[in-house]
């Protein structure tokens, strides 16, 4: 940055004839880090229309980390739930639809070692004939 | 070829000092916009996309470095104003004029988008590999300035006057970009800066005005006489000098510093 900024030209009082908020609607950013792996909502840009918050998202959110792909999806066309009013987690108890109670670990550890055994046996094998 | 002819060593460079020093000096000159672009978004982007000149600058220096035995950084910083081969429409100030500063962008990126496709094809294989990394990046820089303007352009009457404006005025400095190196006939016939057809002046303003077009624009471009000497032969602006006394007033206070 140069000494120029320092003789700033500054538009006149009263100058400024359009609305600071402009016409750009936001619109937000969604990031891929790898080839394969969700997109992940990443922020927001303002933009008068889907390819400028394209070009936008390219440099705010793309620059930050290796980004392989962006979506941008205008707030508008976007529903949501209400914070208030829709109810989404069940308050009462439905524990038996999730995955718990499983002893997973034990029976795979008892697969593991039983696959160990084999193949110690195989190598025994091996140097008895 | 992977090593590089003796004669044709000091074109090569010279080459790539023009396309080093356009892309430092107006990466340069676009961030003095940091915190002053119009608008957040344009902030953030401008920003991002000055810094990517400057970085493209540091590569080109590196691969001139190595065939000079010097170094990017003296590159950069410890060459005499006349040993510069930047081209006179990246020197000037844009005064704070967006209209200005979005247009010399325009003019800029697409020369150097056709530059950098050139050297992606070259025969010395170090630089052909360099510039085709390079001229994928560029051609986000093309996408966002033809976006800039289109938008301009059609906004309301005040933004198309300001940008017709800003084209006049650009226009017969933008076609100094195109003035030749020196030795660059070698450079073409030996492939090392493989020609284009159409020739580099037409497919320039051709792609332009397909922009300017489709931005409700005019744009009238001369082609540069051959005679004209400027910026690729060290002759500069005024405003070059004090501008490389500012750009490099940190670096001389201790030249052998290592940052």
């Amino acid at each position: 940055m140069s000494r120029l900024r320092d003789h700033l030209p500054l538009p006149a009082e009263g100058a400024l004839i359009s609305p600071p908020e402009g016409d750009a609607t936001p619109f937000e950013v969604f990031i891929q880090l790898l080839r394969g792996k969700p997109h992940v909502h990443a922020g927001t840009v303002d933009a008068v229309d889907s390819e400028m918050a394209l070009q936008f998202a390219r440099e705010h959110y793309g620059q930050d980390q290796a980004c392989v792909h962006i979506w941008v999806v205008p707030r508008s066309a976007m529903l949501g739930t209400d914070y208030e009013h829709d109810v989404i987690w069940r308050s009462t108890d439905r524990s038996y639809k999730l995955a718990r109670g499983y002893q997973v670990h034990n029976r795979w550890r008892q697969f593991r070692s039983k696959e160990d055994v084999k193949e110690y046996e195989k190598e025994d094998l091996k140097e008895h004939y | 070829m992977d090593k590089l002819p003796n004669e044709l060593k000091q074109p090569l460079v010279e080459l790539l000092l023009s396309v080093a020093d356009d892309k430092f000096i107006l990466g340069h000159r676009n961030a003095d916009w940091t915190g002053l672009a119009p608008i957040l978004e344009e902030d953030i982007a401008f920003s991002s996309l000055s810094q990517d000149e400057i970085s493209h600058a540091i590569a080109i220096y590196q691969i001139a470095a190595g065939l000079v035995g010097s170094t990017a950084d003296k590159l950069a910083y410890a060459r005499k104003p006349d040993e510069y081969l930047c081209a006179e429409l990246v020197e000037l100030s844009d005064e704070f004029n967006w209209a200005i500063a979005v247009c010399r962008n325009f003019f800029c990126d697409h020369h150097d988008y056709l530059r950098l496709g050139r050297l992606a094809h070259s025969s010395y294989v170090p630089l052909a590999q360099l510039a085709g990394r390079l001229v994928a990046e560029e051609q986000i820089h093309v996408q966002h300035v033809d976006m800039l303007l289109k938008r301009l352009g059609h906004g309301d009457t005040e933004s198309r006057e300001r940008m017709q404006s800003a084209l006049d005025r650009l226009a017969p400095l933008a076609t100094g970009l195109l003035e030749p190196t020196q030795g660059i006939e070698l450079l073409e016939a030996k492939g090392v800066y493989p020609r284009i057809e159409p020739a580099m002046f037409e497919r320039w303003t051709e792609d332009l005005r397909h922009v300017a077009e489709a931005s409700e624009l005019k744009l009238q471009l001369q082609a540069p006489r051959a005679e004209a000497i400027g910026g690729r032969r060290g002759r500069h602006s005024d405003a070059f000098a004090s501008l490389l006394d500012e750009l490099t007033e940190v670096y001389r206070l201790e030249p052998e510093a290592a940052w």
